[in-house]
């Protein structure tokens, strides 16, 4: 299709002049898609493929050990939705898991940024010893962990000891386990958002606050009314990079508790996971995968609109 | 122009995903009763294993291998390629359902059925009773049972391993107690026994008096508990797939287990590690594959037999196939291949890591003699073992009973648990798994 052809007549020396920029404009937006495309082609082939395979297979009788794919329409769906018990109590987890992880962990992350944007003496060592965990290995992690959280000799409960409180068997009771998964999920991460909200925080002109100062605000109205606000974009993006990271959550809980106590930890990839690669039913593994995906979808949809609400 | 390249880049993009879609539907193929093509070029062959590559009985395959095809031009290659103990199902069976299926390779016992039932494992019987002095009567029909689904055989046993008791001599000789193998030669190494002596330990010694197999009691409890259980006169589930967890006998088994734990402390108890292989447990039930672990070990150590219950010794075996892949790109070059594997002069070699299923192999004196670690009189309890032993439980719906079994079995290890009641609950939640 071409632009010129709708153009007026009678003016000829506009025409060319203007199929010339056109051509000029269709050269560049062509060079310009020649450049994206080996970016565009591995995301067709590595995302957007993936992610239409996975919506079929979720239509499927799949057996990844047997070799089978019967068409089944939405019987996955409807298993899932009123033949698997488990399913609801990993629907349960994974929101327990999220709900108190995401506040909990932009609370302490945002506690601790304030912290470490006031110069003092060894802040650099601080912002050091609070990031190490996140380049830390997770399995490393988990391990050293598993050790701290043992219900005889972990060093948590010799500790609590000393001061007179009988610590209870944290990884294998079914609610402290929750718990320990994450405060100790809440502890490798919360690093990154330092990093994150430190920036922004540090990015607040300094003449705001000593302004609100001046009209006599004290520290915490200074926060609330001044410091607050400003982070609302950084704390936007935190807290959803957070939830999709906590939704996503695998390795963590496999190398901690193995979803146990009686599934008290099993959450939704690690049910994923089983499925898939345990029992090789890899049609409703896909099928519990879109739903991860809707869930994910529309919790970042919703919390966008909310604080984008509030942003404005 | 802009508009017009856009159009085009759509309707490409379209394409793309439709090629995509009508590929990702295309891809299950059926694997079972795939033909191999007929063979004109040297054949590559691969097998999957579990054990590192630095592991002797690799280095045993490796020459073996070398031998074969010195007499065989029609083979080019043979590797051994290791994927962890972990995930090796998980990724064989990835392996099996993409395009680039391993001619053979390992497969565990408790995914047996799964496998001879998914029909991706060749038939083996026709070539092993048809190879010249390979005697396949050699093997008990019991050691076989697993492998096998009406007329054929679809792995090899190639490690047919009973459990023992294996214990730090230095600790019972600490805390006075008498020596499991010689209570044994009196009949009075019972469960009792051993109970006592585990108790005693961990009150004297200040370390554990037993820890379950691999230290995986409470993540994974069948195999440490299938001895006990059926020397009780129990088991998990019968032929006939009806649950006997709750049955009078294994709720007797299970809470005298739970007495260990919680009653004696006598058990590494959930949560804790006590790692035998490091002195920290006096005693734990393993198979002599593990006893490469106690190469380093800085204390005297012993095997004994496993205990007696009220009802019987319960010899417990675990067992490991060997088998070629039905969809084996040279099915017939690899099936050759492993008859040569597992003849009767390489399976007495591997016994001194694996022991054999082959009688005339565990009942030769180069057999009970050929084990770096453990005396002929040592080796007298492995023969006696795989004689007399039973295989773990198994079924074709294990992992689904597994996770299914957990919710409620976890609730065992509590110091108030009601075992009949958790059993009756478990019962109920695996009945319609072991059905199917």
């Amino acid at each position: 299709m071409s632009t010129n052809i709708s153009t007026p007549r009678g003016t000829a020396a506009v025409k060319q002049k203007k199929r010339r920029a056109s051509t000029l404009a269709g050269r560049d937006a062509l060079w310009g898609y020649l450049f994206i495309l080996p970016q565009l082609l591995g995301f067709l082939i590595f995302v957007v493929g993936p992610l239409i395979a996975v919506i079929v297979f979720s239509t499927q009788d799949r057996n990844l050990l047997f070799g089978t794919a019967t068409p089944v329409g939405l019987d996955n769906y409807r298993t899932l939705l009123t033949g698997d018990a488990l399913f609801w109590q990993v629907m349960q987890n994974t929101l327990y898991f999220s709900l108190l992880l995401v506040p909990l962990n932009i609370v302490v992350a945002l506690a601790l940024a304030l912290a470490l944007a006031r110069p003092f003496r060894g802040a650099h060592l601080f912002r050091l010893v609070y990031f190490a965990p996140v380049v830390t290995a997770a399995a490393a992690w988990a391990i050293v962990w598993r050790f701290i959280l043992q219900g005889e000799n972990g060093t948590l409960n010799q500790f609590l000891r000393l001061v007179g409180i009988d610590g209870p068997n944290w990884l294998h009771d079914p609610f402290w386990a929750m718990q320990a998964v994450i405060a100790t999920r809440v502890l490798k991460n919360v690093g990154l958002n330092i990093v994150v909200l430190l920036g922004a925080i540090l990015n607040i002109p300094a003449q705001y606050e000593e302004a609100a100062r001046v009209d006599g605000a004290g520290s915490w109205r200074v926060f609330w009314n001044i410091k607050l606000p400003l982070l609302a974009p950084a704390l936007l993006f935190v807290s959803v990079i957070t939830l999709i990271g906590s939704l996503k959550v695998f390795d963590h809980i496999m190398l901690m508790t193995a979803g146990g106590p009686g599934n008290s930890t099993m959450v939704l990839v690690y049910y994923i996971y089983y499925q898939a690669f345990q029992f090789f039913q890899t049609g409703y593994a896909s099928a519990l995968a879109v739903v991860l995906f809707v869930v994910t979808l529309g919790l970042t949809i919703l919390q966008w609109v909310l604080r984008k609400e509030e942003i404005q | 122009m802009q508009h017009n390249l856009m159009r085009r880049l759509a309707s490409a993009i379209v394409l793309l995903l439709s090629i995509l879609l009508v590929s990702a539907c295309t891809v299950a193929v059926p694997q079972g009763g795939v033909q191999a093509p007929a063979q004109a070029q040297p054949a590559d062959l691969r097998f999957t294993v579990w054990i590192n590559p630095d592991h002797p009985a690799m280095v045993a395959y490796n020459e073996m291998a070398q031998t074969y095809m010195a007499d065989h031009p029609e083979v080019a290659s043979i590797t051994f390629d290791t994927i962890p103990f972990g995930e090796y199902t998980s990724k064989l069976t990835l392996q099996l359902a993409g395009g680039n299926p391993p001619d053979g390779g390992w497969v565990l016992e408790n995914t047996a059925p799964q496998f001879v039932a998914s029909q991706v494992m060749a038939d083996l019987q026709p070539a092993l009773t048809a190879a010249e002095g390979y005697d396949l009567a050699d093997f008990s029909e019991s050691a076989l049972a697993l492998w096998k689904a009406g007329d054929g055989l679809y792995a090899l046993p190639f490690s047919t391993s009973p459990f023992l008791i294996l214990y730090n001599k230095d600790l019972f000789a600490a805390a006075g107690l008498e020596d499991p193998n010689a209570l044994a030669a009196r009949g009075e190494w019972t469960w009792e026994a051993l109970a006592a002596a585990a108790k005693t330990i961990a009150e004297t010694q200040d370390v554990y008096g037993i820890e379950g197999v691999d230290g995986a009691l409470y993540t994974s409890p069948w195999s440490t508990l299938t001895p006990i259980v059926r020397s009780f006169g129990g088991d998990f589930w019968d032929a006939d797939g009806n649950c006997t967890l709750n049955s009078p006998e294994t709720v007797a088994a299970l809470q005298f287990f739970h007495d260990m734990i919680f009653v004696d402390q006598s058990v590494v108890p959930p949560g804790e590690i006590g790692d035998f292989f490091t002195g920290q447990s006096a005693m734990t039930l393993g198979q002599i594959s593990r006893l490469t672990k106690l190469d380093n070990a800085e204390f005297a150590w012993d095997v004994a037999p496993l205990p007696a219950g009220p009802v019987a010794q319960a010899a417990t075996i675990g067992q490991a196939g060997l088998t070629i892949f039905a969809n084996s790109p040279n099915r017939d070059a690899a099936i050759d291949f492993l008859t040569y594997l597992t003849n009767p002069e390489n399976s007495q070699t591997m016994g001194a890591f694996f022991p054999s299923a082959r009688r005339s192999v565990i009942n030769s004196e180069a057999f009970l003699n050929g084990n770096p670690r453990l005396s002929a009189d040592q080796m007298k309890l492995v023969v006696a073992g795989i004689e007399n032993g039973q295989v773990l439980p198994n079924h074709q719906n294990f992992s689904q009973i597994d996770l299914a079994a957990r919710a409620s079995i976890d609730k065992l290890w509590r110091a108030d648990a009601d075992v009949q009641a958790i059993m009756d609950e478990t019962c109920a939640a695996i009945a319609p798994l072991l059905l199917k």
